[in-house]
C-alpha cells in the first residue's frame, strides 16, 4: 500500500470505530443467543463469517430453534438482506473500475455500517480513486469486532444467567435503529402493518409470518410513498 | 444440514451485496425497485421488534407486561438519543427492576 492509500483506510477504520459501541453487543448477544438456540459453539461463531449480518444471523438462528424448515430460514434471511442490494447500486459507480478481486472482498464487507460510513466518503472525497481504501477500512474494522463479540459472547452465555433477558438487547437494538427513522405517514404505516401481520401471522404454517410482514410493510410503505411524492 | 443452509444463505447474501456491481448486469436499480426496497428494513425489523415485544412464550399476544412496559420505556429514549446503547441500557434495566 502506498502511503496515501494507507492514509485512507486508516480513515475508514477510524471512522467506522465509533459505531463499533452498538455493534460490539449485539454481537456478543448474537453469541450468547447462537448458543441459547441450541447452535453449537463452531456453528455460532462461523455463522458470523459465513452468513455476516446481524438481523440475518439473528432470524436465522430463531427459526432454526424452532425447527423451521430450511427454505423458511433461507427465504426469510433473504428478505432481510434484499436491502444491501440499495446499497450496492449506490457503490457500484465508485467500484466498478476496480478488479474482481477487489469488487468480491468489498461485497463480502458491504455490511449497514460499512456502507453508512463509507458512502459519505465517496461522496465527498477529492481522491475518489483511493476511496475503496476507506471502504476496506470500515468494513474489516467491523469484521473483526462482529467475530471477536461473537467468540466472547459464545465463551461468555455458559456463564450468563437467563434470567437476564439478555437476548431482549436484539429487539432493543433494532428499536433505536429503526424509530427515529419512522418520519413518513408510509415509513409509519409500512411499520405497523408489519408488526401486525407478524403477530397475527404466528398462526400461518411453516414460520411464514416473516416472509408475510416484510411483503405486506415493503407494498404498504412502497404504494404509500408513491402518494406522498404525488401530493 | 445446518453447515448447508448456512453456506447458502451466505452466498445468497454475498450475492445480493455484490450484485450490482459484479459487472454481469446493470449497475442500476428501477426507480419502483429502490422506493419499495427502502421499506426492508422497517417492515422486517418492525416485525421483530413487535413479536420480541408482545408474544408471550407461548406465543400468545400480550399488549400488556413487564416486557412491553420496557419496550416503550426504551423507545422513548430511542427516539430521543437515537442510541442503540442508551436504548438498550434502558430496556434491560427496566426489565431488571421490574421483572
Amino acid at each position: 500500500m502506498t502511503s496515501d492509500n494507507m492514509r485512507e483506510f486508516l480513515r475508514g477504520i477510524g471512522d467506522q470505530l465509533p459505531l463499533q459501541l452498538g455493534v460490539v453487543p449485539f454481537g456478543l448477544v448474537f453469541g450468547v443467543l447462537g448458543i441459547a438456540s441450541g447452535l453449537s459453539p463452531l456453528q455460532t461463531i462461523l455463522m458470523s463469517s459465513i452468513v455476516f449480518g446481524g438481523a440475518s444471523q439473528v432470524v436465522f438462528a430463531q427459526l432454526w430453534a424452532t425447527g423451521a424448515s430450511p427454505l423458511i430460514v433461507g427465504s426469510s434471511v433473504a428478505v432481510i438482506n434484499l436491502r444491501h442490494m440499495l446499497y450496492s447500486a449506490a457503490v457500484a459507480k465508485y467500484l466498478r473500475p476496480l478488479s474482481l478481486r477487489w469488487r468480491i472482498i468489498l461485497g463480502y464487507l458491504l455490511t449497514d455500517e460499512a456502507f453508512a460510513i463509507s458512502i459519505k466518503r465517496f461522496e465527498t472525497t477529492d481522491r475518489p480513486e483511493l476511496a475503496h481504501y476507506h471502504l476496506l477500512g470500515s468494513g474489516l474494522t467491523l469484521w473483526v469486532c462482529w467475530q471477536i463479540a461473537t467468540v466472547v459472547g459464545v465463551l461468555a452465555g455458559a456463564t450468563i444467567p437467563d434470567e437476564l433477558n439478555l437476548g431482549f438487547a436484539i429487539p432493543l437494538t433494532f428499536m433505536a435503529l429503526v424509530l427515529p427513522n419512522l418520519r413518513r405517514v408510509s415509513d409509519i404505516a409500512a411499520a405497523t402493518s408489519a408488526a401486525l401481520v407478524a403477530l397475527f401471522g404466528q398462526v400461518l404454517p411453516w414460520n411464514a409470518w416473516i416472509v408475510a410482514a416484510a411483503v405486506v410493510g415493503i407494498t404498504v410503505g412502497g404504494i404509500l410513498s408513491h402518494l406522498e411524492d404525488r401530493a | 444440514m445446518i453447515w448447508i443452509v448456512m453456506i447458502l444463505t451466505g452466498l445468497a447474501n454475498f450475492a445480493v451485496r455484490f450484485s450490482m456491481f459484479s459487472g454481469l448486469r446493470a449497475s442500476t436499480l428501477p426507480d419502483w425497485a429502490e422506493r419499495y426496497l427502502r421499506y426492508v428494513p422497517t417492515a422486517v425489523l418492525s416485525a421483530i421488534i413487535a413479536t420480541a415485544l408482545f408474544l408471550d412464550e407461548a406465543g400468545d399476544i400480550q399488549i400488556w407486561n413487564t416486557t412491553v412496559l420496557a419496550g416503550l420505556i426504551a423507545a422513548i429514549i430511542a427516539i430521543l438519543t437515537r442510541s442503540v446503547i442508551f436504548t438498550i441500557i434502558t430496556g434491560l434495566g427496566v426489565l431488571w427492576i421490574i421483572g
